[in-house]
């Protein structure tokens, strides 16, 4: 079955208000393209979730499309602290977001054992901090400690996680969703395969027989899938290994926007709501910063031996 | 050239005392900045059989230029093993295999502990800070952790206002208490003032050496807490030749390592 859509339809049809979901990417493969289209569609009262959040999960705190966030870290890398979402919880604007949060170590392992179909996961990170002291709307649901009954040591559970959908972004899918990713993987795979249902964006779309030709590469298969969208240039201002990379310097616009509520404001007219989709923005960023910059961003090839799987 | 050459700035000091502190054959778990370059300084100096990996998910990467982040593009193309979270930060950190592990930290405190969350009250955060990210299970887990901060009183407390991070949270035996394995937990603050490390006994933080230009008397002033001085204090050995060659002609030709004195460093 063809899954092949816009980013539009699938964001439509697959997300709705008061959702939970799952975004993958680690500075890499961010899925702009959908993260985009879920602002200009004003989708509220999200839950959110990744391992490392960046400016794509700033901008739909700021966007107003978050209610709460099972986070671990949020920040704009080099350029320093995460303005919109310090903005939500220091001042409330546009409104104060709940947070949840958990470690590299612990989330990860919370949406592997809900991939897993496990209710629960032991981690054995968090004890002892005052990450133990602190939950909001999880509750005393956060985590429990138990002493071990195998060997009596404390021993902490964290819940298992199974967000609604989860979004990813990958070098390339076939049309049925076999999604295929390489390099570094963050924790997109589990969190992917944890969610009801999953939007595979991709740069290209391949035929299915392109697939066979390296199947250890898929990571999440065709059944899980409910939408695939091809998306070139999808993960910018972020990576996509073999594509393009990572985007500084309008990392750095970024940051200096959404330093104030108004330069937020600007860059949301400029950059989503006034684009209708992915192309659209990749054209306006060639006729803003020149096709040079375009070009400059482009990966060289560097191949090694082409694999083989036949017996 | 001789031995230990005069021109030196403070982050490049700082960069060869955590590098001093790698031995061979140690698995490394490493951010950025710093701890990149200690790990490479002795990689190329006298561990040659250190390994660094990257939460993120890379072993062994080969950047061709240092990594401004864990997620960095450069770490992907040559390294011996990509993977992601679940890899590095479950199978290879939680499944004991990791020896040293770096971290900085907005706030550290006299046992070592790290706030990465929140200045203030967290309900009412004077200011809200990133999280933990791969810090608290690095601290929990990474057998030897190395932690690098400013030395001032804003960065350096008493008691940290949030424990992101634990290094011997409220002193002797409490590690033990809470499941975290035997002898594990910070061995250093390498700070741009000092080198201190924690008391066998008592888990506090005292001065071992204070870098040159700096004085027992400045870094207690600095230090908001009663600091402990080492019988033997001494002043911090300044880079060697050989580190200081390897650090700017193969590590950093472009000299990134600069950006940290405008971060404070100095």
């Amino acid at each position: 079955m063809d899954k092949v859509m816009s980013t539009a339809d699938a964001v439509g049809k697959f997300i709705g208000d008061g959702d939970f979901v799952f975004m993958g990417g680690y500075i890499c493969r961010p899925p702009f393209a959908a993260i985009h289209e879920i602002i200009r569609q004003k989708k509220r009262d999200l839950t959110i979730t990744r391992s490392n959040a960046a400016d794509d999960f700033d901008m739909l705190i700021g966007a107003g499309c978050v209610k709460r966030f099972i986070s671990t870290f949020i920040s704009l890398g080099l350029y320093g602290l995460a303005r919109c979402y310090r903005r939500s919880i220091e001042k409330g604007i546009p409104h104060k977001i709940e947070i949840e949060e958990y470690t590299n170590l612990s989330l990860p392992l919370m949406l592997m054992a809900g991939a897993l179909g496990m209710p629960f996961v032991p981690v054995k990170d968090m004890a002892g901090t005052d990450l133990m002291n602190v939950s909001s709307f999880m509750g005393d649901g956060k985590y429990k400690m138990i002493e071990s009954p195998f060997d009596r040591s404390p021993v902490m559970l964290a819940p298992a996680l199974r967000p609604d959908v989860a979004i990813i972004h990958v070098q390339q899918a076939d049309g049925e969703g076999n999604a295929q990713m390489w390099g570094i993987g963050g924790d997109c795979k589990w969190g992917a395969n944890a969610a009801h249902r999953v939007i595979v964006s991709c740069e290209r779309i391949v035929s299915r027989e392109t697939i066979g030709k390296d199947p250890s590469r898929t990571i999440v298969p065709a059944f899980k899938v409910v939408a695939v969208t091809e998306e070139p240039f999808g993960a910018h201002p972020g990576y996509t290994p073999g594509f393009y990379d990572v985007d500084m310097s309008f990392g750095y616009l970024y940051q200096q926007a959404s330093g104030t509520v108004e330069g937020f404001q600007a860059f949301l007219d400029e950059w989503v709501y006034g684009i209708k989709d992915r192309a659209g923005y990749t054209q306006h960023y060639i006729q803003k910063f020149g096709y040079a910059q375009f070009r400059k961003l482009q990966a060289k090839f560097d191949y090694g031996y082409p694999v083989s799987y036949a017996y | 050239m001789s031995t230990h050459p005069d021109s030196y700035i403070k982050p490049e000091l700082m960069a060869c005392c955590g590098a001093r502190e790698i031995r061979d054959r140690d698995i490394v778990i490493v951010g950025t900045g710093f701890p990149t370059m200690s790990a490479n300084i002795a990689r190329h100096t006298h561990a040659p059989g250190a390994r660094m990996m990257q939460e993120s998910g890379v072993f062994d990467a080969q950047p061709a230029r240092p990594a401004l982040s864990v997620g960095d593009p450069c770490l992907n193309p040559g390294a011996a093993m990509i993977g992601g979270l679940i890899e590095v930060m479950g199978m290879f950190l939680q499944g004991g295999w990791v020896d040293v592990g770096f971290l900085a930290g907005s706030q550290v405190d006299k046992y070592g502990n790290i706030n990465t969350t929140v200045i203030g009250d967290y309900a009412n955060p004077k200011s809200r800070l990133p999280g933990s990210g791969g810090a608290n299970p690095i601290g929990a887990l990474a057998k030897r952790v190395l932690i690098i901060a400013l030395h001032n009183a804003r960065t350096l407390a008493e008691r940290v206002d949030f424990i992101t991070t634990p290094g011997y949270l409220d002193g002797p035996g409490a590690r033990e208490r809470w499941g975290l394995r035997e002898n594990t937990g910070p061995q250093v603050i390498i700070t741009n003032k000092a080198i201190m490390r924690f008391d066998r006994e008592s888990k506090e933080a005292y001065l071992e050496s204070y870098h040159p230009g700096s004085s027992v008397e400045e870094v207690t002033r600095l230090t908001p807490w009663k600091l402990m001085v080492s019988k033997e204090v001494r002043e911090t050995e300044p880079p060697r030749a050989e580190e200081l060659r390897v650090l700017r002609e193969v590590l950093d030709p472009l000299g990134m390592i600069k950006i940290y004195e405008k971060r404070g460093y100095v």
